[in-house]
This record gives C-alpha cells, sequence and structure tokens, in this order.
C-alpha cells in the first residue's frame, strides 16, 4: 500500500518536472503555447521515441486521470464571483456556446466520416485493381 | 499556523466533497450529476453561505490548482496508448477535428462580437470546446476568466450529451470515426462518456480527438484572436 503511493508520489513528481520544464521553454522561446501543453508534447514524444519509459509515468498518470475533476473544482468555484456575467443578455452567452457546440460536432464528425469512406473507397478500388491483376 | 490549518480543512473539504459527489454520480449516472459540477455547485453554496469569500477558499485550493498543470501533461499518456488507433486514422481524424475546431472557435467569436459581449467574454468563450483543464489556461493566457471559461466547457460538454445523438441522426453521421470525432471535438471528455453508447471504436476515436484538439486549440486560439479582434 505504501510502496504503491510513494511510486504514484514520485511518478507525479516526474510529470511536474514534465510540465515544469514546459512553462520554462513556453516562457524562454517566446513560444505561442501554454507551458502544460508543451509539457504534454514533450512527454509524448519522449515516450514515443522511448526515452522515458512508460513505467515511469504509468502509475502517476492513472492516477490524475482518474481524479482529473477534482484538481479543476478550485478553479471552477471562482465563479461564484461572476455571476454577473449572466444577468440580462448575458443568458445569450448559454445560447453561443450551445449553438457553436452544435456546429462544432455536426461538422466535424461530417468532415471525418466523409474522408474515413474516402479512404476505405480507395483501399477497396486499389484491392480489386491488385486482384485483377 | 493559521493559515495552514485553513488550507488542510479547506483540502479536506473539497475532497471529501469531491469522493461523495463521485459516489452519487457512479450509483445513478446522469450527466447533470457529474462531480465537477456538483462538488463545484456544493463548494459554491457552503462558500456563499457563510460568506466566505473565494480568496479565502484558495488558501487551500491553490493547492489542488497545483495539480492542473501535471493533469494537462498526464494526457500525453491515453494519446501514446492510441498511437496505434491514431495512426491508422490519421487523415480523418485530423481533417476533421481541425475543421471542426476552425468552425467551432470562429462561430463562438463571430456570434459573440455581433452580440456585442466585451474582449474579455470573448477569450472566456474560445475555448469552450477544449477539454477543462487546457481551456482554463487558454482563457487565463488571451485574458479571459478561468473560472468562468470551465463553465462554458461544461455547457459544450452537455451540449453534446443532449442534442448529440439526435444531431448525428440528422447528419446521418453513422460511421464510428465520424461519431468520435464529433464528439470529442465539439464535447471534449463530457462527450468521450457519451460516445461509449457508441462502441468502443467511437470512444477511443472520441479520446485521441479530445486531446489532440487540446493541442491544436490552445495553438488555435491566440491565431483567431489576432484575425478576428485586432
Amino acid at each position: 500500500m505504501s510502496m504503491k503511493f510513494i511510486k504514484v508520489f514520485l511518478q507525479i513528481v516526474v510529470l511536474y518536472i514534465f510540465y515544469i520544464v514546459g512553462v520554462w521553454l513556453s516562457d524562454r522561446l517566446h513560444l505561442p503555447l501554454p507551458g502544460s501543453i508543451i509539457g504534454l508534447l514533450l512527454l509524448w514524444l519522449t515516450l514515443m521515441f522511448k526515452v522515458c519509459p512508460v513505467n515511469w509515468i504509468e502509475s502517476g498518470a492513472n492516477f490524475i486521470l482518474s481524479y482529473l475533476p477534482l484538481f479543476f473544482i478550485p478553479a471552477t468555484v471562482g465563479v461564484m464571483n461572476y455571476f454577473h456575467v449572466f444577468a440580462g443578455k448575458g443568458i445569450f452567452l448559454i445560447l453561443i456556446v450551445v449553438l457553436s457546440t452544435l456546429i462544432t460536432m455536426a461538422i466535424a464528425g461530417y468532415t471525418s466520416q466523409y474522408l474515413a469512406q474516402r479512404e476505405e473507397t480507395k483501399r477497396k478500388e486499389l484491392k480489386s485493381w491488385k486482384e485483377r491483376l | 499556523m493559521e493559515r495552514t490549518l485553513i488550507a488542510i480543512l479547506i483540502i479536506v473539504l473539497t475532497v471529501v466533497i469531491y469522493l461523495v459527489m463521485n459516489r452519487l454520480y457512479f450509483r445513478f449516472h446522469y450527466p447533470i450529476l457529474m462531480p465537477a459540477i456538483t462538488a463545484a455547485v456544493a463548494i459554491v453554496l457552503i462558500l456563499i453561505g457563510f460568506n466566505i469569500p473565494y480568496q479565502t477558499y484558495m488558501i487551500g485550493g491553490d493547492w489542488i490548482n497545483l495539480l492542473l498543470g501535471p493533469a494537462v501533461v498526464s494526457l500525453a499518456y491515453p494519446l501514446y496508448k492510441q498511437r496505434v488507433t491514431l495512426w491508422e486514422n490519421l487523415v480523418p481524424i485530423m481533417g476533421g477535428l481541425f475543421i471542426g475546431t476552425v468552425v467551432g472557435m470562429t462561430s463562438g467569436i463571430l456570434f459573440a462580437k455581433y452580440l456585442g459581449f466585451s474582449k474579455e467574454i470573448i477569450y472566456t468563450l474560445l475555448p469552450k470546446s477544449v477539454t477543462t483543464p487546457v481551456a482554463m489556461q487558454i482563457a487565463s493566457d488571451l485574458g479571459g476568466i478561468p473560472s468562468l471559461a470551465a463553465i462554458f466547457v461544461m455547457i459544450a460538454g452537455f451540449t453534446g450529451v443532449i442534442f448529440g445523438p439526435s444531431l448525428l441522426k440528422v447528419f446521418r453521421i453513422h460511421h464510428f470515426i465520424g461519431q468520435g470525432v464529433g464528439f470529442g471535438t465539439a464535447s471534449h471528455a463530457i462527450g468521450t462518456a457519451k460516445a461509449f453508447e457508441y462502441g468502443e471504436k467511437a470512444v477511443s476515436m472520441s479520446s485521441v480527438a479530445m486531446t489532440v484538439c487540446a493541442v491544436i486549440g490552445s495553438l488555435l486560439a491566440p491565431l483567431f484572436v489576432w484575425i478576428f479582434l485586432i
């Protein structure tokens, strides 16, 4: 139990280091990406190129991701200082979000499906050509 | 000493409320009972009820906030695990989520601008389809309000859950790649949970789309601000 706890803790420290390096790079190189996203990309690249073994971060990442909503509760609670935003015409903001989300979903889904089906037809054609030859 | 005590008390309170709400959610499984919402509502009610300012709450809250950065970094892990799914469907996934994100951000900006909302609000609205921790980061980097961004993100999530299924039917999106990418691009993690009803393949598409959208979204957001608002 306690060994597992230490392992998770140390792995979160590793993830935190990736985050710190990301923030540092973002500041230093004036990158348009937030430090946390740079950290994500760095971790992803080091995993892909097997620089960072998966079992160095696996338990920590699983732990954080399974409690993910907990970590943004404090920031969300801050909305208590902004209730006035939704007063009056502010209520339209909800409508904007709903409408824009529906458009996003339709377009993203439709485009993906179109591209996927196009690839599938191409693959089939290729296959039938090969069979004829 | 007193500050430390307050911090510990607040951290314990937040964790306990979260765990209780989590139990409640797993018991009933209504999307509206998502612990991120119910726990935040409960804490807001407690703070207002006892007349505690947000700044006092954040004495402890800041410690929990500290894990937001590594939480975003952790998203690399599921993306790594799904590298084969991503690679085999690279064009449909990337094409759909890229166009979806562009259209989503553009429509959000234009609607809000048309209705005369302030820049601060538009910056906050912009990352609505991106997963919460990243959306808050994007909003705060642009000069928006992170906590309000979290609310918009939740509304975007529920929109997908409530209207998504009929939308997919109307637009005849029946391929699992289209369904998954649609849910993940528009409604992030909440949508990904809904994608479970469309099968495992749709879920993995949705979760890949959600993670890549977080990266693409944080890259595109400043660009759109530059194009439309300056």
